[in-house]
């Protein structure tokens, strides 16, 4: 019982990351709606515990699906319609967010501003290590776009597999 | 030519995200220097996680809203009885669903409501508090004496003004109000409003008692008497209420061409400050003290 206590504990703890999360899905939209989701989130992962549903193996374990879930509600609540326009106060990277994909979306996010391994991503969103990086790459070209750099040099990116380089 | 002399774009990608080992990250740093185009790649990205980062970063550190408190712990029954997530099992048209997320909006619009009257009601007791505070400062009497970090800036202080008080009196060629004629009258006006009234008398080293007034004091009005040294020039013992304490270290300050000593004594701080060489300064501050010392000690015996 003890060691099921710790997991509520970790994802109590985990709420305000996950909001921060939540927030930048939706991008900077909806954010009582966001709320809205960590909380489901939070209580669906801790009734699957409870339920003996979903048996972590560690702290890790538990809120690597905590981020599962949420990604998934958040998904779904996406393909439902709900609204992603930024408000125009939000800086240009946010709308550059909002243009994209779900999926590309949730795996720059936990990379890049949840700070998550690869492996760890790739957990979250049920894909492959390749898939994941494949994604990433997408996003990050995309995105290059917006930036103040001038985007000739940003030709090579466009393709997603990357391309091999002899260095000696 | 091994594989491992080869970057690709997954590299930049994950020497960007932290996900090279040691040996492989020299090496793409190395590719890096050398291509340049490539470094611009990498700089470009770790920019979008820093503005990604910029634009996020404060919703981590803001306090969740009351609903989200404790929602792990409260649980809530939604997944009992349904599949795990993979298989799709969280259905949001479900009967049940629309009246429980409207319910739930209520209890978020609820809570926002009591924590906007629970965050109203402690400013109105801060600011009550504080108001309270500020009468009772202003309408006690005597005035406190400073608190330690106040005490810590007045004695910063006093050599300043022992300096605005020098260059306020000592220069003036009019005759003086209390001037040595009526030098107990001074004592005894400085002692009602000082706190201390001694002139030591300094007529040894040379220095004759011209006068004094009363100057102006941060606690309480300070006292400022003056001495002068036929031919050479005037100097100025200033004396403040402070709390007792060593006087701050370091060589004695001069001020322009002024040298200014200060100490510690009977409650107050003095300023010896006046335009004589380093040497004669430290002799007459050191009879000054003696004497603005031994009564006190007198007083003690006596009790």
């Amino acid at each position: 019982m003890g060691r099921k206590d710790d997991f509520f504990q970790t994802l109590e703890a985990l709420t305000p990351t996950l909001r921060r999360y939540a927030r930048a899905l939706f991008a900077g939209a909806g954010l009582a709606a966001a709320d809205d989701l960590v909380q489901t989130a939070l209580q669906l992962v801790a009734s699957q515990i409870r339920a003996k549903q979903f048996r972590p193996r560690d702290a890790n374990a538990a809120r690597l699906r905590a981020y599962e879930v949420l990604t998934d509600l958040a998904g779904r609540k996406l393909r439902e319609g709900a609204a992603t326009r930024p408000s125009p106060r939000y800086p240009a990277i946010v709308h550059g967010l909002a243009e994209l994909p779900h999926d590309e979306r949730a795996t720059l996010l936990l990379v890049a501003l949840e700070g998550l391994a690869y492996d760890d991503a790739a957990r979250i969103l049920g894909v492959t290590r390749e898939v994941t990086l494949a994604r990433l790459m997408r996003a990050r070209a995309v995105l290059a776009g917006l930036d103040l750099r001038p985007t000739a040099l940003l030709e090579g990116t466009r393709r997603a597999t990357g391309h091999l380089r002899v260095v000696k | 030519m091994s594989l491992s002399a080869l970057v690709e774009e997954a590299d930049l990608h994950a020497l960007v995200d932290g996900e090279l080992d040691s040996e492989r990250r020299r090496k793409v740093e190395d590719h890096l220097l050398q291509h340049p185009q490539d470094a611009a790649l990498v700089e470009g990205w770790r920019r979008q996680n820093a503005a990604l980062r910029a634009a996020f970063e404060h919703v981590a550190h803001e306090t969740p809203p009351l609903s989200l408190r404790g929602a792990a712990l409260r649980g809530g029954g939604p997944a009992l009885g349904q599949a795990p997530i993979e298989t799709g099992a969280i259905h949001w048209g479900r009967p049940t669903g629309p009246a429980r997320s409207v319910r739930r909006l209520d209890e978020l619009r609820k809570s926002r409501r009591k924590q906007t009257v629970v965050s109203l009601l402690l400013a109105l007791v801060a600011g009550a508090a504080v108001a309270g505070a500020a009468v009772l400062a202003l309408t006690r009497s005597p005035p406190p004496p400073p608190s330690p970090p106040a005490a810590a800036n007045l004695s910063r202080g006093f050599i300043g003004r022992a300096d605005v008080a020098f260059q306020t009196y000592a220069s003036d060629a009019r005759p003086i109000e209390f001037d040595a004629d009526h030098k107990s009258e001074l004592l005894a006006w400085l002692r009602g409003r000082v706190g201390f009234g001694v002139a030591p008398d300094l007529s040894g080293l040379g220095l004759r008692f011209l006068g004094g007034w009363i100057a102006p004091g941060v606690a309480r009005p300070a006292g400022f008497l003056l001495y002068e040294r036929e031919g050479v020039g005037r100097v100025g013992l200033y004396f403040e209420r402070a709390e007792p304490g060593a006087a701050p270290a370091g060589p004695p300050r001069a001020a322009a061409n002024l040298t200014a000593i200060e100490w510690r004594g009977a409650g107050m701080a003095f300023v010896l400050i006046g335009p004589l060489g380093a040497d004669a300064m430290q002799a007459a501050a050191e009879r000054a003290a003696a004497q603005v010392l031994a009564p006190a000690a007198d007083a003690e015996k006596r009790r």
